[in-house]
């Protein structure tokens, strides 16, 4: 029986970020949709509770400073459409003060960008996504 | 790769390893969009701080951006002149700000020169060549 796709929601204003992490999502097996700010990673999220998107993501990979709307505001907005979705912050910010500020918006985890193989696997199986 | 010992770290191996068939030239099109990205960036802390003197809080959150683009494609000592502004920037040091701006835009001359060489010579080389991974890696 052939393993379900994960279903991933990137959210990254930066292309070059945008564009490494989509291949690596790839390599590991995982369909990727993609939001360039917030407000489009809530957007997503909420099309695909509500119905007619096939269900929740697996997992959203965010990144913190984006125009419109931040990925600190994205993740409490998202928490509070009670997604239970793991929520993964990748970002360069990485002082504790920028990694308890994702937490208490309500994001799983953290890591630094780059997004690599290694640090993918982690998350995957940490979330039981493997 | 030898020649780019020491600006490059073990990110740019793991953007030649998502090379596949369907994306035989994969890290030349990152680099490219580093360089494409790290241009502008340069311009608009150079911009940053001509109109803003001493914008400090400014400064680096341009540099901020060009650092995570060095990150993206690991170039390290690129990367390493980013943090000094940065440490310049934390300590107000206006002069030592200009000076190792001076030193990022060299760096980034630099790299630019060694993947244009690299790239070139993968391209004569065949499709069998990439960079060499560090002993004991």
């Amino acid at each position: 029986m052939d393993r379900r796709r994960i279903r991933v929601l990137l959210v990254e204003d930066e292309e070059i970020h945008r564009v490494v992490a989509r291949a690596v999502l790839r390599g590991a097996g995982a369909d990727v949709d993609e939001a360039e700010n917030g407000a489009e990673a809530v957007r997503l999220v909420r099309e695909r509770i509500g119905g007619g998107g096939g269900g929740a993501y697996d997992l959203i990979l965010t990144d913190r400073q984006m125009p419109v709307m931040d990925g600190h505001e994205a993740t409490r907005r998202i928490r509070a459409m009670g997604v239970a979705t793991p929520i993964v912050a990748v970002s360069s910010d990485c002082l504790p003060s920028d990694v308890h500020a994702f937490t208490a918006a309500g994001a799983d985890d953290f890591t630094p960008k780059p997004l690599t193989k290694e640090k993918l696997g982690h998350i995957l199986a940490k979330f039981q996504l493997a | 790769m030898q020649r780019t010992k020491g600006y490059l770290d073990e990110q740019f191996c793991q953007i030649e390893d998502l090379q596949d068939e369907t994306s035989p030239n994969f890290a030349e099109e990152v680099v490219s969009l580093f360089f494409k990205d790290s241009v502008r960036l340069v311009t608009n802390i150079e911009q940053a701080m001509e109109k803003y003197p001493e914008d400090f809080n400014r400064w680096d959150a341009h540099m901020q951006q060009l650092k995570g683009s060095c990150y993206s494609i690991g170039a390290s000592k690129m990367n390493n002149e980013c943090t000094l502004f940065r440490n310049n920037c934390g300590q107000e040091n206006a002069e030592g700000c200009m000076r190792s701006f001076q030193k990022v835009k060299r760096e980034h001359a630099i790299l630019r020169q060694k993947l244009e060489s690299y790239f070139q010579l993968l391209r004569q080389a065949g499709p069998a060549g990439t960079a060499t991974r560090p002993a004991g890696k």
